[in-house]
């Protein structure tokens, strides 16, 4: 008796049949499988229009620190491209330096903030340097205050004293910008 | 390969209408502006609120007819919104979490009211004591912005 290979065996009426004969036939499978990119594609485009939606030219204007939560405000404008000066619970930073402990603040009875009214008058001096000759980039006095939503009026108190003493005297505060409840948006002065 | 895959030649030897499209380069067009986006994207939106302060260099200001000089002080009771011969309290109410706050509701729906009958009034200076929070400040000088009075001046109660 012949050998013969193990499996499903038509019988010879079927094997003679057209239909049925198809399913007995042992072709070889092709080793590639055909990728549907349609839903790729439909995916990506999704992406990249939501992400178009989200995209800022402004980029990040503060430094975001984990000791800091910001305020939210529903009526805010965009911020523009200042020095900052944070506030957390632990330090007083100003453009990402340490000037001065917030603890020191609290206790003081003194307005005044050496070390930072110092910092901002180098920052002034560099700015008027930089722009002498650009008349359309004049010092504004424009400074960005970003505090923690905890910090007592008594620090912001001293901060804005400090920046009034070495004329910013554009402050703006920083809050995380919420919708809702019918904002208005305002335009910077 | 990607697209349809139409055969180049009916069997009446006609050309077919169905062009390939090669979608590869639209792929590899797709994955770098996602990369991109992602990289640049901002996921959190700042907002800037910009007060002027009792000490600072005086602004040009125009000058309006019908304007009263307007305070909001914010003391350890709630707000207190005086004018030239009146005075208004909104004290503090309990909140979701059972500690008091300020009543901001109040607080907008008053100054909604004062803008309607001064609507050229446009200046309102905040007044905090010192052991107000940063949070409770930038709200009120919120809501003036919403209800319109611009010109916020921060200046210490004492």
């Amino acid at each position: 008796m012949a050998i013969v290979e193990p499996g499903k065996r038509p019988g010879p009426r079927i094997e003679r049949s057209r239909v049925f004969s198809k399913k007995f036939t042992r072709g070889k499978k092709t080793g590639y499988a055909s990728l549907m990119l349609t839903s790729l594609v439909d995916m990506f485009t999704i992406i990249v229009i939501f992400l178009l939606m989200n995209f800022s030219a402004n980029g990040e204007v503060l430094y975001m620190s984990k000791d800091i939560k910001l305020p939210d405000a529903y009526h805010g404008a965009q911020l523009e491209r200042a020095p900052v000066i944070s506030v957390s619970g632990d330090a007083v930073t100003f453009d990402g330096r340490q000037v001065a402990a917030t603890e020191d603040l609290v206790k003081g009875d003194a307005l005044n903030v050496p070390e930072l009214e110092d910092a901002l008058r180098d920052e002034r001096r560099r700015y008027e340097t930089i722009h002498a000759q650009d008349l359309d980039h004049s010092f504004r006095g424009l400074v960005n205050v970003q505090a923690d939503r905890k910090i007592p009026f008594k620090v912001i108190k001293r901060i804005m004293f400090a920046c009034n003493q070495s004329g910013f005297g554009n402050i703006n505060f920083a809050a995380l910008a919420k919708e809702g409840e019918g904002p208005r948006k305002v335009a910077l002065k | 390969m990607a697209g349809a895959a139409p055969q180049p030649h009916t069997k009446s030897g006609k050309k077919a209408l169905d062009a390939e499209i090669n979608l590869v380069p639209f792929i590899d067009l797709l994955s770098c502006c996602i990369s991109f986006l992602l990289i640049t994207a901002v996921w959190t939106q700042i907002a800037g609120l910009q007060i002027s302060s009792s000490g600072g260099p005086p602004e040009p200001q125009q000058k309006q007819e019908q304007t009263v000089d307007l305070k909001l002080l914010l003391t350890e009771k709630g707000y207190q919104l005086t004018m030239p011969g009146a005075a208004l309290e909104i004290p503090k109410v309990a909140s979701a979490t059972g500690a008091l706050a300020f009543d901001r509701k109040t607080l907008a729906d008053k100054l909604r009211t004062l803008k309607g009958g001064l609507p050229d009034q446009s200046a309102i200076t905040v007044q905090p004591e010192d052991a107000i929070a940063y949070d409770d400040l930038v709200s009120t000088v919120d809501i003036c912005l919403g209800e319109q009075l611009r010109n916020v001046t921060v200046a210490p109660l004492n």
